[in-house]
């Protein structure tokens, strides 16, 4: 009796614990929502309010603004997100396939790739800038889906790497022995075994394109720019348009957001957990 | 364990598998050979925005510049110690929390997600929401400490550094979680019974199951996090700036002050470049130990 | 949930497949604006502009907006890689040097008589080497603006005096008396602002005497510059070097150091711009600040501003030895060098330098420097009137101010002095870094 006792006090302490977790962690969003329906009364008052009648002014603000284009500014961001991780997966699966199983690469390659990930990426931009001008990849979705695959391979490498290690061999060996060659392995073996693993790596990758800030901001003008861009149209000269701001954060969170909450079984697997077993 | 993880393939098939590298390299070269080459080129030019096709030779001015900016040392200072404490923080936290929760987030998938939701939002606009939570006025944090009678001024000289590693605390200590909670799901039950069924308490079974069979996943978490802390940019741009003064100012920030709002295109490319040794030294060490590759 | 994921991945490498083609624009004719007030008021006039004469001109006018994050950063990449992205764009006093060179001068399209009608030193603010390189659309200076009740009640109250005097002497050293905030010198600021912040006056109306903006940023080192400049000071000497280290920056830093250590400025202050200064006075908790014109219409509007509107006086900046200075620089339309377009851009500046179209802008919220507008505006804009006074009785350009190096010498400034204020630096070492960075930015080509 009494060590259910204790169990269903630990039980309730491990809810508070997450309760707490999740509400400190989530704190700047919730935060954002809520600032985002305020009126901007509302949003200066102080003490801050909780409760309050919602209004949706400012989300028909951002989406009414001559000057600006949201929906347009989604598009580019889907559509640059997507194209950086079909790019991504699309090299990084082949690459690690023959690093993980046949050991070609792992020893400049990998490394290579990995010294990617510690650069401050700023450092391109000018050449960058004066490449896609020179290719007419400036201000493009294209453009902007090469930075973005650039961004995603390190991480996609050394995770590929680690899953495919993960994976029992002697499927491929049957399939070796049955005389298939290496895409084949790839195609029919390896992609179907560890295709929880590759959307959690495409997962990730979608997320790291979207929320790419830096080359964003130097290298698009108009066609190209995105929602997290676009977030920052309502910082003026002459101060912040919090309202604004927030209902642009909202909708510039919102598709990532919603993606990770749906897909977080597979971003459960989409950990190191693999690479550091291989 | 890594001998038995590979095979060595011999002709034909190894010269296959270089056509399945081939495409990565290719898109590598491609992409990465012109700007490489050509901030190989502008770390020892003379360079302005007026002439950006036409560098001028200087030698290795640029380096012995950076080497004696006394900005340069105390953005690495920065840079280096907001990666420390933040990975440490994460990797501790993130774990405390797998520990703690794993018996919920084993019986309710589910209860994750909410938890790994700032892993999705892009760090600049997470720089944004904390200016407008920081706000003097309108924000709610300085707001609530005023209420109970703390004065305290998050972005001032004192607080600043802890402002931001809290942030960058709050942000990434679920990818942490995320990774760690795998790795710990992953040890075999029967190990862990063994150790029970031995006489070991909850202590010793940590102490000599789980800590063990932890600790490559908390070497590569802390190694990700690290690598991407130390080149924070985002959220510090768009918060302070990199001041009061240049406190904050991080690696990528003082680069990219550099670049633009210097317009010392040189410097910054040779401050990178050092940046890239520094990088490659310590990767070569890190990775061989951390991925159990062939010793190099 | 797989096939789903499949499905819309494929759907995605469709779209993004279509995306990646670029979509041909039309010839218009586009202009690069930061967005904010400025674009809203400019987006009027192009309004009017494409409605009427650009009817006749044949010309269509579009804005472009980037993000003011790194505004300038990108504006110059862009320019100075002749990007065809847009025909005119924003210029402003201290980048004009810097962007001359990807810039065409707008002589040819705007005639003496016509530019005559704008305000002298909005015109050479604008110019480079003899070149007019932009229409002047705005003109921005400092204003010190109060609380007219509280400083009425200071002026009439004797046991209010009495207490003002006091704390004078015990923190300035010197026994004064309130005066007129226009006849302030930075002293009387000074022991304002310390009389009217509760933690050096328990019995003071509001928690703080002002909100100075000290957070490391250019703009809040063109506001300070007036306490350099009032008292002697200036960037560069008669022989054009750099003094940034003289006695007169020593007495403007300090002016700023002294109100932070006393608490007469929040010590938040420290990160303040623009905005967070005006809520600190919308809040009706700061006595007066130091702040750019543009603030009057949002402090002094009864919806934004309840607490305080409708109470507030303006007045120059504090004087220093040499009387009331203020910093003054304007923001204007230029024309991009490597635009296609020129000649239609062109018609539409013909068009942008009249009264009409600047009574336009100004009536959208824009501030036009051409003093007839400026004169018939000043009903609805009542500071109207002291913006042209102002500017040409206290006005300044800092010696180096709009040449090549005018934007990497603030930004030297900015880090320096910010330091200085946040307690990271002493004064000496302060100043050493600026003189330096000073240096070194100047000495770049």
């Amino acid at each position: 009796m009494k060590r259910r006792h204790r169990t269903r006090a630990a039980q309730g302490l491990r809810w508070l614990v997450y309760l707490l977790a999740v509400l400190l962690l989530n704190l700047p969003v919730i935060v954002t929502l809520l600032t985002s329906l305020k009126t901007d009364a509302d949003i200066n008052a102080s003490p801050p309010i909780w409760l309050f009648h919602p209004t949706f002014m400012h989300y028909a603000e951002i989406f009414s603004d001559p000057t600006l284009d949201f929906p347009h500014y989604l598009v580019n961001s889907t559509s640059i997100a997507l194209g950086a991780t079909l790019l991504t997966i699309a090299l990084a699966l082949p690459a690690a396939y023959a690093i993980a199983r046949l050991g070609i690469g792992a020893s400049f390659l990998l490394p290579a790739v990995t010294n990617l990930r510690v650069l401050p990426l700023v450092i391109f931009a000018i050449p960058f800038y004066l490449a896609y001008q020179a290719l007419g990849l400036l201000d493009t979705r294209l453009g902007m889906m090469i930075i973005g695959c650039l961004i995603n391979l390190p991480l996609a490498l050394i995770m590929l790497v680690g899953f495919l290690r993960e994976l029992p061999r002697e499927l491929d060996e049957a399939a070796r022995v049955d005389g298939a060659t290496l895409l084949g392995i790839l195609r029919l073996v390896i992609i179907p075994l560890a295709r929880p693993s590759i959307m959690a790596v495409a997962i990730l990758s979608f997320i790291y394109a979207w929320n790419e800030f830096l080359f964003a901001l130097i290298l698009t003008t108009r066609h190209a720019t995105p929602v997290t861009v676009g977030a920052t149209y309502f910082i003026t000269s002459w101060g912040v348009r919090w309202g604004a701001t927030a209902a642009a954060m909202v909708v510039s969170v919102l598709p990532p957001l919603l993606l990770g909450l749906a897909s977080h079984r597979f971003l459960a697997r989409a950990t190191t957990a693999g690479a550091v077993k291989g | 364990m890594s001998a038995a993880g590979r095979t060595i393939a011999f002709g034909q098939e190894r010269r296959a598998g270089y056509w399945l590298l081939a495409p990565l390299i290719a898109f590598l070269v491609i992409t990465l050979g012109f700007p490489l080459a050509t901030d190989l080129v502008y770390s020892v030019s003379t360079v302005s925005f007026t002439a950006l096709w036409s560098p001028h030779w200087r030698g290795l001015g640029n380096f012995v510049d950076v080497l004696q900016d006394p900005v340069f040392w105390q953005a690495a200072g920065f840079s280096l110690r907001f990666a420390v404490i933040a990975t440490v923080a994460e990797v501790a936290l993130g774990f405390a929390l797998v520990l703690i929760l794993n018996p919920l987030l084993e019986r309710h998938g589910w209860l994750i997600a909410f938890l790994i939701l700032p892993m999705m939002i892009s760090p600049a606009l997470i720089g944004i929401m904390y200016r407008l939570m920081l706000n003097d006025f309108v924000g709610i944090i300085p707001q609530y400490l005023d209420m109970i009678g703390i004065d305290a001024n998050l972005l001032g000289p004192q607080c600043v550094f802890g402002t931001l590693v809290v942030i960058e605390v709050l942000q990434w200590t679920p990818f942490a979680l995320l990774a760690l909670l795998a790795a710990y799901q992953a040890i075999p039950a029967e190990l862990v019974e063994a150790a029970r069924i031995d006489g070991g308490g909850s202590l010793s079974v940590f102490r000599f199951v789980t800590w063990p069979l932890m600790l490559p996943a908390l070497g590569i978490t802390a190694f990700i996090r690290f690598i991407d802390s130390f080149r924070v940019f985002d959220q510090i741009y768009v918060l302070t700036g990199g001041g009061p003064g240049t406190m904050t100012t991080s690696m990528s920030l003082y680069i990219y002050r550099a670049f633009f709002e210097k317009q010392q295109i040189g410097l910054a490319v040779a401050a990178s470049l050092l940046l890239l040794v520094a990088a490659v030294l310590l990767l070569r060490v890190s990775l061989t130990r951390l991925l159990r590759n062939e010793p190099a | 949930m797989w096939k789903s994921l499949r499905l819309s991945l494929l759907a995605g490498a469709a779209l993004a497949a279509a995306a990646a083609i670029r979509p041909a624009f039309a010839g218009d004719v586009t202009l690069l604006f930061w967005p904010g007030p400025e674009s809203e008021a400019m987006q009027k006039a192009i309004d009017a502009y494409n409605a009427g004469q650009g009817k006749t001109d044949h010309v269509t006018v579009k804005q472009l907006l980037f993000s003011r994050q790194g505004y300038f950063d990108k504006e110059l990449l862009d320019l100075a890689a002749g990007s065809k992205d847009f025909d005119l764009s924003l210029v402003t006093t201290y980048t004009i040097g810097r962007y001359a060179p990807y810039l065409a001068p707008i002589n040819p399209y705007v005639t003496p008589e016509m530019s005559a009608q704008f305000a002298p030193v909005s015109l050479n603010s604008l110019s480079y080497n003899g070149k007019l390189y932009g229409v002047p659309t705005d003109i921005s200076l400092h204003f010190l603006y109060y609380r007219k009740d509280l400083i009425a009640k200071l002026l009439a109250d004797p046991a209010w005096q009495k207490t003002y005097t006091a704390i004078a002497q015990a923190k300035l050293g010197a026994a004064l008396t309130p005066k007129d905030p226009a006849d302030w010198t930075w002293q009387d600021f000074e022991a304002a602002a310390l009389f009217f912040s509760r933690a050096d006056n328990k019995a003071s109306p509001t928690r703080y005497g002002t909100a100075l903006q000290m957070k490391d940023l250019i703009f809040n080192i063109m506001l300070w510059q007036a306490t350099l400049v009032s008292n002697g000071g200036n960037w560069l000497d008669a022989a054009g070097k750099p003094e940034i280290d003289s006695p007169a920056t020593k007495t403007g830093l300090e002016i700023y150091k002294t109100l932070v250590d006393d608490k007469a400025t929040s010590p938040a202050s420290i990160s303040y711009e623009f905005p967070e200064t005006n809520e600190a006075f919308q809040s009706g908790q700061t006595a007066m600040i130091l702040q750019w014109n543009a603030a009057y219409a949002e402090l002094n509007d009864p919806t934004k501003s309840p607490v305080v509107a409708g109470k507030i006086g303006l007045a120059p900046l504090p004087a220093g030895s040499l009387g009331h200075k203020t910093h003054v620089h304007s923001l204007g339309i230029g024309l991009n060098k490597a635009s296609l377009h020129q000649a239609d851009a062109g018609k539409f500046l013909a068009w942008l330098a009249t009264p009409a179209a600047m009574t336009v802008y100004g009536e959208a919220g824009g501030t036009p420097p051409m003093p007839s507008v400026l004169q018939a505006l000043s009903t609805k804009r009542p500071e109207f009137k002291l913006i042209g006074n102002y500017a040409s009785q206290y006005g300044f350009v800092v010696k180096g101010g709009t040449a090549p190096y005018a934007l990497p010498v603030y930004t030297a400034l900015a880090d320096a002095f910010s330091a200085y204020w946040a307690g990271q630096v002493p004064v000496e070492k302060a100043m050493a870094q600026a003189q330096a960075g000073m240096t070194a930015a100047m000495a770049q080509k």
